[in-house]
């Protein structure tokens, strides 16, 4: 029982980090709050892999901690198991890069600690929504971290920011809501918010028509914070506008983990996915993976073009799971870990050329490459990863997804994920030869490459990218068919949950 | 090799070509000493080519589907990192590069993800996949997607137009060493792989596509091959007119037009990078790949002169060269073809790829006379400066050594390269009309000789007269108006039909490339449109997109 006390640390260090940083940010020196900041980042990161690791060696794949030690289902608690601990590793994983990465980056904005607080808020509710067991409280963790996300968008204060924000609030709260009234439907239907308790019972009481109403309002819910098409509108809006290193967050892992990690295991663990939901995520995950490439590709904003990408990578993960096949669930986790880690990269290349050169747009940057080293090799890296250029990681999730589809038969699908790959390495390979490749742009003679931490947390992220294939290898795909596990056990979800209370 | 598999085999298909990516990583490193020297990114490029030379073997010998998938692709990596080192046109052409190569990497994936679902292995000893059986459609998609990729690598059309543009742009050895001879080889090896172990191909369609498609790159490519004006851009055209021939020879589907697309994919990749070795010498020293500024270096640069000679007429199939050789067993398999038929439909492939073949080899020879004439022979050109020489040996080492292999290729075709390469890889192969060149070597030499004979120990006797040069009547001084080997060619482009085709070419209207960049932005303006900023409008799209989804699942 007490291997299961680490659980709760995941939403009291960033809480605790957070209401400290705000309540003496004012009083204390801003070195202080970057080393601050950054060890509790790197605790988080620390206990994620603990945790996993942990979970590795004891041989039960699922721990359980009950609060104030009331059992499920009359009291909360929180779960960690293979899916728990894998998006654990991937949110703190980029937290921490990202956090580095701030020290320097966020010197042009002003307070300071209120952008450290709605950071943590924002990891706050992310590892709580991943950790919980309850779906009321996944609620409320959706909501800290989304408001938290509305706050960072608009932290600049430009028109643009602000305009942003507001159309990211609006359609972000519609969302909330109808997750909200998704969830309240289901208490209603089982009498119960325990996630693992509600599987049960819904697994018993068969032929509802609820089951299918609920899970169109979760796709439309929690598809919006993914931003899936179409419901992917805010998201071209609010990404480029926030600071590239909260950019980076939010396409990183926010919108996975409020949308996909949500949805996927609400859909597999708590109500069941039937063949009809899983075929509308597969055709929603190829209309976004198809048409917001070809999107991106008309985009002149390096941070537009990325956000557009964004979506059509989330696109791929949607349409794997929607397999929900073993490999196609494989393949889209792993295709997570990789999008995660290749448009965080990203997004810091576009604020590292926006901190040195001041400028967004492709236009106007050229043959960058020869006064940011470090940033140009970084983002080639990036580039070719997600556009699946072997043997960078994005190629074997790429290959993995579309296996999958031609495995279950769907060729069409299969076809339409070749088109939408080419279609990103064209994307990718216009922004490498605008922004890094041929002459340098006489304005730019001056330009001196990003400073040590953030070209550190560039360097770290691209070496993910290119040894992300690794994780296939039999040594180390636990991490990512533990996971997988998870989902495809289905409501066999409950009956661990409970046994492990017991 | 045994040790390695069921992940990698070696057979007789390809153990020579890896010895011959061996032999040309060594020529290109070679050469690169001295060219390269002096470049900013050396480490990155020598450690660029080491890879692809390393990759290229894996591609070559592996078993294994997935493992030939991951180093094809990372070829195309390495080229486009090769390509960016060129000059400042060279990004363009990298990233068109790439995405031509890499995006048909993206068709090859498909592929295999469909032979895996059909035969349920990657080992690729182990597949066989007919194609006239029930189900047709499925192996058919597959041996496309993995055929389109082993185009665009070797760089036959539609999937060419990278070719030229990196011949132009990225630095010569890079040339001489990825699009000439390693992508060559790899793209031919794979399809003929495909063609012969891979799928059976008992179906006409497949061979009619490969042989259509074959022979119309040979003749579209030497068509635009004629009117360059850039030694660099004239030779990458015909890097891709010559993939023509290896196509045809494996879409002829018999023993003997294999063996002669084979041979010829061996050939190509020697004296294409000859060519492209001896062009860089040229460049290197005149500081000029344009035809115009070029002109009588044959004085000074004997050895490069020489070489790039036996390279010309070797890929312009002039016995007894190598290239002839092999052209040779491809027309064979195309008149076995048209023997077979059996109707009077059934001729007419044949006879059209007949036709296309034997007249695009005249055309090779007619652009690369433009070629030697206008950079080695006529007038030195009046800028050019007077302490021109001859390249270090660095650098015409490999041109010589290939020019050799060109001719021992040619002479001793039987006895060397068709004996212990080509004939144990395709099974029975038999010569309808067989090729000595032994004899005929020898009245080429003796007629050689004959001519220098006569040539020096008669020299006063003859009657030799100077005089000034005049056309029309008017004299010309030919310091001022030289005799360019370009001019006359002209003609071609300006001639009828042929001016609409050519400034549509020139305009990129038959480039695969540039037309899906206007179909995607096309496509991309519309959707643009739809994102109007709006907040409403999105409100909207959400409610219409749940209610759709309320009627898919609730109806």
């Amino acid at each position: 029982m007490l291997k299961a006390n680490i659980i709760p640390l995941f939403v009291i260090i960033p809480l605790l980090s957070a209401f400290l940083i705000s309540l003496l940010g004012k009083y204390l020196k801003r070195q202080f709050i970057y080393v601050f900041s950054n060890i509790s980042c790197f605790l988080l990161l620390y206990f994620s892999f603990y945790g996993l690791n942990m979970l590795r060696s004891c041989g039960s794949n699922i721990f359980v901690y009950k609060i104030g030690g009331w059992a499920p289902p009359f009291g909360i608690c929180l779960v960690f198991d293979g899916l728990a601990g894998f998006m654990l590793v991937i949110v703190n994983l980029i937290a921490f890069i990202v956090n580095i990465y701030s020290l320097n980056y966020i010197e042009k904005y002003t307070d300071k600690p209120k952008f450290f607080t709605l950071v943590f808020l924002m990891l706050t509710g992310m590892n709580g929504l991943i950790v919980t067991g309850d779906l009321f409280n996944l609620y409320i963790f959706l909501e800290v971290a989304s408001l938290s996300s509305y706050a960072l968008v608009a932290f600049g204060t430009d028109s643009e920011d602000l305009e942003a924000s507001f159309k990211y609030a609006i359609m972000g709260s519609l969302a909330s809501i109808f997750v909200f009234l998704g969830i309240a439907i289901l208490y209603g239907f089982t009498s119960t918010l325990n996630m693992a308790d509600m599987a049960m019972i819904i697994a018993e009481k068969t032929g509802s028509r609820i089951i299918p109403f609920v899970s169109v309002l979760f796709i439309v819910g929690f598809g919006t914070k993914a931003a899936l098409m179409p419901v992917h509108a805010w998201l071209p809006d609010a990404h480029p506008a926030a600071p590239a290193s909260i950019s980076a967050m939010l396409s990183g892992v926010l919108i996975k983990t409020l949308g996909i990690y949500a949805l996927a295991r609400i859909l597999f663990n708590v109500i069941g996915i039937s063949s009809a939901i899983s075929s509308i995520l597969v055709f929603l995950g190829a209309l976004s993976l198809s048409v917001a490439v070809l999107l991106a590709f008309a985009q002149t904003d390096l941070k537009r073009l990325l956000a557009y990408s964004s979506i059509s990578q989330v696109g791929y993960i949607i349409l794997g799971i929607g397999l929900a096949t073993p490999l196609g669930i494989l393949g889209a986790l792993f295709h997570l870990f990789n999008h995660s880690a290749i448009k965080s990269l990203l997004f810091l290349n576009a604020g590292a050329i926006d901190y040195a050169a001041g400028t967004r747009d492709l236009r106007e940057m050229s043959g960058l490459k020869e006064k940011m080293p470090v940033t140009a090799n970084t983002s080639l890296a990036a580039s070719l990863s997600v556009a699946g250029i072997p043997p960078f990681a994005g190629f074997f999730s790429k290959l993995i997804i579309i296996f999958a589809c031609i495995e279950k038969g769907y060729i069409g699908y299969a076809f339409i994920a070749v088109i939408g790959s080419i279609l990103t390495l064209a994307t990718f390979m216009k922004m490498q030869k605008l922004a890094f490749f041929g002459k340098l742009n006489e304005k730019y003679n001056y330009l001196k490459e990003v400073p040590l931490a953030m070209k550190l947390s560039m360097v770290v992220l691209a070496v993910i990218c290119v040894c992300g294939g690794l994780l296939l290898l039999p040594r180390w795909n636990f991490f990512l068919s533990d996971a997988a596990n998870v989902l495809l056990e289905g409501s066999h979800y409950a009956v661990k949950v409970f046994e492990a209370v017991k | 090799m045994n040790k390695f598999y069921p992940w990698f085999r070696s057979d007789n298909l390809n153990g020579f070509i890896g010895l011959a990516i061996g032999l040309f990583a060594v020529l290109t490193l070679l050469y690169s000493v001295k060219f390269m020297a002096g470049h900013r990114r050396l480490i990155e490029y020598y450690a660029c080519i080491v890879l692809t030379a390393v990759a290229s073997l894996l591609v070559i010998f592996s078993n294994h589907l997935i493992i030939l998938l991951a180093s094809w692709g990372f070829l195309g990596l390495t080229l486009y990192l090769l390509i960016n080192m060129g000059d400042d046109k060279a990004s363009a052409a990298a990233k068109k590069a790439l995405i031509i190569v890499g995006g048909t990497d993206a068709l090859m994936l498909l592929g295999i993800g469909i032979i895996y679902y059909l035969t349920g292995t990657f080992q690729m000893d182990k597949i066989k996949i007919s194609l006239s059986s029930n189900g047709f459609l499925l192996p058919l998609c597959a041996y496309l997607c993995i055929a389109v990729a082993c185009f665009a690598k070797a760089g036959a059309m539609p999937f060419h137009s990278w070719i030229p543009d990196c011949a132009q742009s990225a630095p010569v050895p890079v040339v001489a060493y990825l699009p000439a001879s390693l992508d060559k080889l790899l793209g031919i090896y794979l399809l003929a792989r495909i063609s012969l172990d891979l799928f059976v191909i008992n179906n006409a369609i497949i061979s009619i596509i490969l042989m259509l498609s074959g022979a119309f790159t040979i003749i579209a490519a030497v068509m635009m091959a004629l009117v360059q004006h850039n030694m660099k851009r004239l030779m990458g055209y015909h890097a891709v007119s010559q993939v023509g021939y290896m196509i045809l020879g494996i879409g002829t589907a018999n023993p003997i037009g294999i063996a002669g697309g084979i041979f010829h994919m061996l050939n190509n990749a020697v004296y294409k990078s000859c060519l492209f070795f001896s062009g860089g010498n040229v460049e290197y020293r005149a500081n000029s790949s344009e035809l115009d500024q070029l002109g009588g270096l044959a004085r000074v640069m004997p050895l490069t002169y020489i070489s790039c000679l036996i390279a010309s007429l070797s890929i312009s199939g002039v016995p007894p060269f190598n290239g002839f050789v092999s052209k040779w067993m491809v027309y064979q398999g195309i008149i076995n073809n048209w023997q077979m038929a059996e109707n009077r439909w059934q001729m007419i492939v044949p006879i059209l790829c007949l036709i296309a073949a034997m007249f695009g080899s005249g055309l090779t020879l007619a652009s690369f006379m433009k070629l030697i004439h206008a950079v080695f022979l006529g007038q030195p050109q009046a800028k050019q400066r007077a302490n021109l020489k001859e390249v270090a040996w660095q650098m015409w080492v490999p041109c010589i050594t290939l020019a050799i292999i060109c001719v021992v290729f040619g002479v001793f075709a039987n006895q060397l390269p068709l004996k212990y390469f080509i004939l144990p890889a395709v099974a029975g192969v038999g010569f309808s009309g067989a090729w000595y060149a032994g004899f005929s070597t020898l009245l080429i030499i003796i007629g050689l000789a004959l001519g220098l004979f006569i040539f020096k120990f008669s020299k006063e006797k003859l009657n030799l007269r100077q005089d000034r040069a005049f056309i029309g009547g008017e004299d010309m001084d030919l310091r001022i108006h030289p005799v360019t080997g370009t001019e006359f060619y002209n003609t071609v482009s300006e001639f009828g039909a042929l001016k609409k085709i050519y400034s549509r070419a020139e305009a990129g209207f038959f480039d695969i490339y540039e037309q899906g960049k206007k179909l995607i932005s096309a496509a991309g303006k519309v959707f643009q449109y739809l994102h109007n900023g709006i907040l409403p409008t999105y409100l909207v799209w959400m409610l219409l997109g749940m209610l759709g989804i309320f009627f898919i699942l609730l109806r």
